[in-house]
C-alpha cells in the first residue's frame, strides 16, 4: 500500500503543471543562445537597437484576434518564408539589441516553432532572453490550442539578469476570459559588455495591452515608467522600446471607422460597443497623452515633433487596405541617440502588421 | 479452411465464459445483462459469445459500435477478440469553430473518417488476481485531405485521434483487478499507444481505480488516469482528471449501473 501511496505522489507532483501558467511580479527570463555564434565582440562604436512586433510570423494573414479575417493557423511553409524575411530584415539592419514583441516558442498556430531561437540560428544575433505573455496548455477556443507567445531581446552580446517583469491583467474581462487571457510582462536583460565608464547598459523591451478598455494600459505605462526609473536612478543606462499600443500625444485618436469590419456597426447609439476594442484611444481621462511621461523624461528615436508624420507609422491592421497609419512602436534612451539616425522600416510592412523602428544609440553619453 | 472456421466459431461458443463487471478482460459479460457507467459505454450480453456496447451520449455525434467475441482458450487463459468501429467526423466538425469550445479552427473542415481497431484480450486468475493482456491493431481512415494542423494536441486525445494523421497504429496493454474484500477491489491498468511515423508517436496511460461493488447492480470506483507521451510539442505528462481554472487534480468518481433484460 505504502508502494501505491508513493507512486500516486510522485505521478501528482509530476502530472499537476498548471495549465495556464501565470507569473509572480518578477521571474527570470528564459535564456537563449544561437546554435552557432556569429563573431561579435564590440569594438566601440554605436550601438543599434530595433523594436518590432513580429506578429509571430504570419506577416498580413487574417488572424482572427486582430483584424478582420477569421483564420487562426497559417501552414507551416508561409510561417517559415516569413521569418526567414524577419531574418534577413534584421540581418540588412544590423542592430546589435533587438527588441521583438509577439514572439511564438512553441504554439499550436505557428507549427510549434521556436521563432527566438529560429531568429538567432538566421541571424548575426547570438543571445536571447525570453518571457512569456500568454502560455497555456490549451486555449479552448478558436482552435487556438496550446500557446507559448511572448516578448524577447535579442543582441549579439551576450545578456546577464534577464528579467520579466509582470504587468496588471485586465479588469474589463469575464473571470474564465481573463483566466485563459494574456498576461503581458516587461523584459529587462543587463548587456555587461556594453557597460559605459563603469555604468551597466540595459536593454528593456515592453508590449502593453490593446485591447483593455479600462485603464490597464495606464497602469502598464506606470510600470514602464517606474522600471526605467529605476535603471536610470540607479545610474546605469537604458535602450528601451517596444509595442506600447498607444498613440504619441497630439495624434488622431479614434480608428474604429477605419478598422470597422463586415457587419460591425460602431459610433452608433445601441451598437453592442460604441467603439472597437484596440481602435479608440481615450478609453480613460489623459490616455491620448500618456506617453508624455516617456517623451518628457527621455530621449525618444523619432522626436514627438515627428512622430505623427506618415513617414513614422508603424501599424495598421493586417486586412487594412492601408499600410500603415498610426504610431505604435517606439524606442526611449536616457543616454541619446544618434542624430538623424533614426529610421522607420515601412519596407517591411508585408512581414507584419507593425513595421520595425530602429536607432543608434550613442556612447558618447548623455 | 471450411472446417476451421467452424472449429473457430464452435470453440468459441464452448469455451466463452462470462463474467460481471470486467469491462477490459476477456469475459463477455452474461447473456442480457447490461452495464453501464458516466464514463464508460453501455455493454450488453447480447448471448453467450457476443457482447456489444457503444458510448450512447456520444452516438449520435460520434457513431461508435464495439463487439466482443470469445475465442478458444490458450492454456489456461480465457481469450476474446474486441473490434470497434467509430465514426468521429460530425463531433470534430461541431468543434470546429469560432469562440469558446472551438477546439479546433474553424478554417478546417473535417473530412469523412471511420476508425477501426481490433484488440486480441487473454486473461487468467493468477495469485487471486485476475489479469488481462491485450494488444491490436488501430486503422484509421480518411476520405478526404486531412489537414495536420487539425490535429487536436490534448493527453488522451491526440493519439486516439492520431490514427486518421498515420493511417495505422498498434496498442498493447495490462489489466489487473483485485479483490480486497467481498465489496472492494482494485483495478490498475497501463496502456500503450503506438502511432509509427507521427510526430508524437507514442502515449503511456496509467489508471489505478478503488471500487465498491454495492450490489450486482451498482459500484462506485475513484481513483486517477495518468497519461505521458509524445506530442508535436514535445514531451507531456499529466495526471487527470485536471481542473483548469482550479489548477488541480480532482478524483474519478464514476458510477456505474447494471441490470438484466427480461
Amino acid at each position: 500500500m505504502k508502494k501505491i501511496i508513493s507512486t500516486f505522489f510522485v505521478l501528482l507532483i509530476l502530472g499537476c503543471e498548471p495549465f495556464v501558467t501565470q507569473f509572480p511580479d518578477s521571474s527570470d527570463a528564459v535564456i537563449y543562445e544561437a546554435a552557432d555564434k556569429t563573431a561579435a565582440s564590440y569594438d566601440g562604436g554605436n550601438i543599434k537597437v530595433v523594436t518590432w512586433n513580429i506578429r509571430f510570423g504570419i506577416g498580413r494573414f487574417p488572424f482572427f484576434g486582430d483584424s478582420c479575417g477569421d483564420s487562426v493557423i497559417l501552414d507551416d511553409s508561409s510561417i517559415e518564408k516569413i521569418m526567414a524575411a524577419i531574418a534577413d530584415s534584421l540581418n540588412a539592419i544590423d542592430a546589435d539589441i533587438v527588441l521583438l514583441q509577439e514572439v511564438d516558442v512553441a504554439s499550436k498556430r505557428t507549427g510549434y516553432m521556436d521563432q527566438v531561437q529560429y531568429l538567432l540560428d538566421n541571424t548575426n544575433l547570438n543571445y536571447g532572453c525570453y518571457a512569456s505573455m500568454w502560455k497555456a496548455d490549451y486555449i479552448p477556443s478558436d482552435g487556438i490550442g496550446r500557446i507559448d507567445a511572448g516578448n524577447a531581446i535579442l543582441s549579439k552580446y551576450e545578456l546577464a539578469d534577464a528579467e520579466r517583469i509582470k504587468l496588471s491583467l485586465r479588469t474589463d474581462q469575464k473571470s474564465h476570459v481573463k483566466y485563459f487571457y494574456l498576461r503581458r510582462n516587461i523584459v529587462k536583460a543587463r548587456i555587461p559588455e556594453l557597460g559605459i565608464g563603469g555604468k551597466d547598459l540595459y536593454a528593456v523591451d515592453i508590449h502593453a495591452t490593446a485591447f483593455a478598455t479600462d485603464d490597464t494600459k495606464q497602469k502598464h505605462i506606470d510600470k514602464y515608467v517606474e522600471t526605467l526609473a529605476s535603471i536610470h536612478d540607479g545610474g546605469d543606462y537604458f535602450v528601451t522600446g517596444g509595442d506600447l499600443n498607444s498613440v504619441p500625444p497630439g495624434s488622431v485618436t479614434d480608428f474604429c471607422e477605419s478598422d470597422m469590419c463586415a457587419g460591425e456597426d460602431y459610433h452608433t447609439e445601441g451598437a453592442e460597443e460604441y467603439h472597437k476594442e484596440g481602435s479608440y484611444f481615450e478609453n480613460f481621462n489623459g490616455e491620448p497623452d500618456l506617453l508624455l511621461p516617456l517623451y518628457n523624461a527621455y530621449d525618444a528615436a523619432i522626436d514627438s515633433s515627428d512622430a505623427n508624420l506618415s513617414s513614422h507609422f508603424t501599424h495598421a491592421p493586417s486586412t487594412s487596405d492601408i499600410k500603415y497609419d498610426r504610431k505604435l512602436d517606439y524606442l526611449f534612451t536616457n543616454g541619446s541617440w544618434v542624430s538623424g539616425a533614426s529610421k522607420t522600416h515601412q519596407d517591411a510592412w508585408e512581414l507584419s502588421d507593425h513595421m520595425p523602428v530602429s536607432a543608434v544609440f550613442s556612447l558618447g553619453g548623455e | 479452411m471450411k472446417q476451421m472456421i467452424i472449429s473457430l466459431l464452435l470453440s468459441s461458443i464452448i469455451f466463452a465464459e462470462t463474467r460481471i463487471w470486467e469491462s477490459h478482460s476477456a469475459h463477455l459479460l452474461p447473456q442480457k445483462r447490461w452495464e453501464v457507467g458516466l464514463f464508460q459505454p453501455f455493454r450488453y450480453g447480447y448471448s453467450e459469445n457476443l457482447e456489444y456496447s457503444v458510448y450512447p451520449l456520444w452516438f449520435f455525434v460520434m457513431p461508435n459500435l464495439s463487439i466482443k467475441k470469445p475465442h478458444k482458450p490458450i492454456g489456461n487463459f480465457a481469450t476474446a477478440l474486441q473490434y470497434d468501429l467509430v465514426y468521429p467526423t460530425p463531433l470534430l466538425n461541431m468543434i470546429a469553430k469560432k469562440g469558446i469550445m472551438g477546439i479546433i479552427s474553424p478554417d478546417f473542415q473535417m473530412p469523412p473518417m471511420v476508425g477501426l481497431s481490433a484488440t486480441w484480450l487473454i486473461s487468467k486468475n493468477m495469485a487471486d488476481m485476475d489479469i488481462t493482456l491485450n494488444s491490436g491493431l488501430d486503422l484509421g481512415f480518411a476520405f478526404e485531405d486531412l489537414d495536420s494542423r487539425t490535429t487536436i494536441d490534448l493527453p488522451l486525445v491526440y493519439h486516439r485521434l492520431g490514427v486518421y494523421y498515420n493511417t495505422w497504429g498498434v496498442h498493447a496493454g495490462a489489466d489487473i483487478q483485485k479483490n480486497i474484500s467481498e465489496k472492494i477491489c482494485l483495478l490498475a491498468d497501463v496502456d500503450l499507444r503506438l502511432l509509427p511515423g507521427l510526430k508524437g508517436s507514442y502515449s503511456v496511460e496509467h489508471k489505478f481505480l478503488l471500487s465498491w461493488h454495492k450490489s450486482e447492480t451498482f459500484r462506485i470506483l475513484t481513483g486517477y488516469k495518468f497519461v505521458m507521451g509524445d506530442y508535436p510539442y514535445g514531451s507531456d505528462m499529466r495526471i487527470l482528471p485536471y481542473l483548469p481554472l482550479a489548477e488541480s487534480w480532482v478524483p474519478i468518481v464514476e458510477l456505474q449501473w447494471a441490470g438484466k433484460k427480461k
